[in-house]
């Protein structure tokens, strides 16, 4: 046993990048961790009717290094199909995340000056430790399955170390999203995404309903809410109006390069028909942290109407330079259900041809 | 069925965030009242003591004005009314981007949805952004006849101007539990910004009284300033503070229209459309140093202040003199000469007083004016006569009740000043009494008959 290497060692320059994935997903108190030849994978899910999860992928590490323990012959615990079962535990991910901060330097936000917050492309790194001289080492081990995750932070001369207890992983099936019948799929930037979730809240909703639909040949889409005060609806499309008032002060670059759609991509199974999902207000807002850091969403709606959130994020370069990673954050919701009633709300008139038929509602 | 709609840039835009924050902290709903050419907002607080209106002209104020009102021909007007709450979650601050930046606000469109094919309606307000985003917002609103206040400035005499920059640093100074502000003006060529309260807190707090700060301000420094010398008006300093800063978003001057305390004031501004009136009910109650003795030193202000401070009587006895006088507004018949205010002016007989104003004032102008004949009492003209009255009404002694008066209320508080009761004939003894010495006329021994 103990000449066996540990499962999984894995060096990271940057504790901040980790914390800025993980935070994402923040929102529940435990995760289920998932660790195999190509990174870790840590999902939370929420009553099963949403889950979240952050793939860490190898890349991300300076040095990673996986040995997946030996099978044990006839065990319970391998009920997966692979011949290399991935490990699989459960882990306080608040405590993790805490871990990740212990140094206070993870928050690249605090760090850097207001103007440069929140920028969706990789910032200069400039403002980065690794420029500044402190050396930053993160190191995960996982010995063998049931030993504590052990995290060690160390910063210059000071070494933290952190076991983290490992739970029996509890395993609940996957929302089903299926990727091969796709009612609709988008593509836009998550600053977008984040602007109109933050909008929508101002209604105090319950609910929140997305369309989707050609208008002329131009995509739209749109979100939509109801709550006391009133509703409110955010459309995005692809024609950019033109700009009356005043000339945007331009950046020299963007003069030459042809204006950025705001729905890169935007494809419908039927494009007749306008697709209308409806999913719980609170449960989507919980998805507004990701969609923050995100550079771009790939939202997607499949046959049955389950909403899959694909964010891609870009962290800021490993040390020693290179390319920034891009690692990706997947949100799933079970949509709700229909009342025969519901109608969509006012909002349906306002589809630019005024086929709202249903214009009851349950007021 | 009523047509409006209208078009704001995005300054306007802003500039309407900054009025319904400031509307908001009056009250949690506003009203808004269209008509052809005006677009109103107004509000009034709960305890109907401030009235603010701001008047959007719909010429210079809006990109595109339209309104037809359903009925009242050139005068018509749709008026309903909205939370604040739900305004200010549609205009936000920051609508007005000066780079343009991504989710900068191109213009917003504002519709009332108020057809009858319509299921419901709704206030529609779309703000159209750049890269084609469109943020639509529909509200519900209520329906309501909309009250104005009255003000008649041609009565207001007393007015001043200053920019609304300065009052903005003058504001800094008011302590943040203070809760009226008496504006003095002195004639030393002074004005005086005074920010106190009555209240006194009790409990473990080391301060009684909250901070009471005093800010003089020169006469040249305002813009315009024609005021009654020695004239105290008291107002909220609340409602001073987010209309100053209100004002000061517009950088405009700030103009004040009063006449006396009691009767209403009215501060207005405004610039390129946009035009804001605030009526405020005053009082003139001014109530000098508390009772309890405090150090003087947290009372009295550098400043110089008119010698009536030390004259008036404690603030217990002015409060219960505040209440009676209120009482005594209230409407049964007038006695001719019989009633009279502590100042000793003959009080308009048929003045309505405004229900919420506290009370008459205790201070009078060292001008005398002019006493009416009818009294059954020595005039009272000057200065320090008045003030040796006002401190023989001001006995603090609750056992010895000098008084012989008759109260017909059971109001065991007015025990000490039966006067302004309307049933107080008796009064006027009383008053006689405590003022002069008038003889008998008669010796005891004289009279028979009587027992």
């Amino acid at each position: 046993m103990p000449d066996e290497p540990p499962v999984l060692t894995a060096v990271s320059s940057s504790a901040r990048q980790l914390f800025t994935l993980l935070r994402c997903i923040a929102f529940a108190s435990k995760a289920h961790v998932q660790l195999s030849h190509e990174g870790l994978k840590f999902s939370v899910d929420e009553a099963s009717v949403m889950e979240a999860s952050a793939f860490l992928d190898k890349s991300l590490f300076t040095t990673y290094s996986f040995h997946a323990p030996p099978v044990p012959p006839p065990s319970a615990d391998s009920d997966d199909e692979e011949a290399t079962p991935p490990l699989t535990f459960h882990i306080s991910l608040a405590a993790l995340l805490e871990t990740l901060q212990i140094f206070g330097l993870t928050d690249p936000d605090a760090s850097r000056p207001p103007w440069a917050r929140d920028n969706p492309y990789p910032t200069s790194t400039a403002f980065s430790n690794n420029v500044l001289g402190m050396n930053n080492l993160c190191r995960i081990t996982y010995d063998a399955p049931g030993a504590p995750l052990s995290v060690i932070l160390t910063e210059a001369s000071i070494r933290t170390s952190c076991d983290l207890t490992t739970y029996q992983p509890e395993y609940t099936d996957e929302i089903p999203f299926d990727r091969q019948s796709l009612a609709f799929k988008t593509i836009m930037r998550g600053s977008w995404l984040h602007d109109a979730i933050l909008e929508l809240s101002s209604t105090s909703p319950e609910k929140l309903t997305m369309y989707a639909r050609m208008v002329r040949g131009k995509p739209l889409f749109a979100l939509s809410s109801t709550g006391t005060l009133g509703s409110a609806r955010v459309e995005f499309n692809n024609q950019p109006p033109k700009s009356t008032l005043r000339p945007t002060a331009a950046k020299p670059d963007e003069a030459n390069t042809p204006p950025v759609n705001l729905l890169e991509t935007f494809q419908l199974s039927d494009p007749d028909t306008v697709l209308r999902a409806s999913y719980k207000y609170s449960l989507i807002q919980k998805a507004a942290r990701a969609m923050s850091v995100a550079t771009k969403v790939s939202v997607r709606v499949d046959m049955q109407g389950v909403l899959s959130m694909q964010f891609m994020i870009e962290v800021e370069a490993a040390a020693g330079g290179g390319s920034s990673q891009v690692s990706f954050v997947d949100f799933r919701f079970v949509p709700l259900v229909d009342d025969e009633d519901e109608g969509g709300d006012e909002g349906e008139t306002l589809m630019q041809n005024g086929e709202g038929d249903d214009s009851h509602d349950a007021f | 069925m009523v047509v409006l709609n209208f078009t704001l840039t995005p300054e306007a835009a802003s500039k309407v965030h900054d009025l319904l924050v400031c509307l908001g902290k009056f009250s949690e709903t506003v009203a808004i009242e269209a008509r052809r050419e005006r677009f109103t907002f107004t509000a009034l607080n709960s305890s109907k003591s401030a009235y603010c209106a701001v008047t959007l002209d719909g010429k210079q104020f809006f990109r595109q004005y339209e309104c037809i009102p359903d009925a009242g021909g050139t005068d018509g007007r749709f008026s309903c009314s909205m939370y604040t709450r739900a305004l200010l979650s549609v205009f936000k601050g920051r609508l007005y981007d000066p780079l343009g930046r991504d989710g900068a606000v191109e213009r917003c469109e504002v519709s009332l949805q108020d057809q009858d094919n319509e299921a419901y309606c709704r206030f529609i307000i779309k703000m159209v952004c750049n890269q084609g985003v469109t943020k639509t917002y529909k509200l519900t609103y209520e329906a309501v006849d909309v009250m104005h206040a009255l003000f008649d400035r041609s009565v207001a005499q007393n007015r001043w101007s200053m920019h609304s920059g300065a009052t903005r640093e003058y504001i800094e100074y008011f302590g943040t539990k203070t809760e009226l502000l008496d504006i003095f003006t002195g004639e030393d060529g002074r004005c005086v910004f005074k920010s106190y309260t009555e209240k006194i807190s009790d409990g473990k707090e080391i301060l009684k009284h909250p901070l009471v700060t005093a800010v003089a301000v020169n006469t040249s420094d305002f813009e315009y300033f024609n005021v009654q010398a020695g004239l105290h008006i008291v107002i909220s300093v609340k409602d001073f503070k987010a209309i100053v800063l209100h004002a000061d978003t517009l950088k405009t001057s700030l103009k004040a229209y009063y006449s006396q305390p009691t009767r209403p004031l009215q501060f207005s501004y405004g610039c390129d459309g946009l035009v804001a009136e605030f009526t405020l009910m005053t009082s003139g109650d001014y109530t000098g140093a508390p009772p309890t003795p405090t150090p003087a030193p947290q009372q009295h202000t550098a400043t110089p202040q008119q010698s009536r401070q030390a004259s008036h009587s404690p603030s217990a006895a002015s409060e219960r003199t505040d209440m009676r006088s209120m009482r005594s507004e209230m409407p049964p018949p007038v006695q001719p000469a019989s009633r009279r205010d502590q100042n000793g002016r003959l009080r308009n007989p048929g003045s309505r007083q405004p229900s919420s104003a506290p009370s008459q004032s205790q201070t009078v102008p060292p001008q005398a004016e002019p006493e009416d004949e009818e009294s059954l009492f020595v005039p009272h003209n000057d200065t320090r006569m008045q003030e040796e009255e006002d401190a023989a009404w001001a006995p603090m002694d609750y056992d010895k009740e000098e008084t012989l008066g008759w109260d017909a209320s059971a109001d065991h508080d007015a025990a000490v000043f039966p006067t302004f009761r309307d049933s107080g004939s008796m009064s006027r003894t009383t008053t006689t009494d405590s003022n002069m010495v008038i003889e008998p006329t008669q010796r005891l021994s004289e009279i028979t008959g009587l027992w």
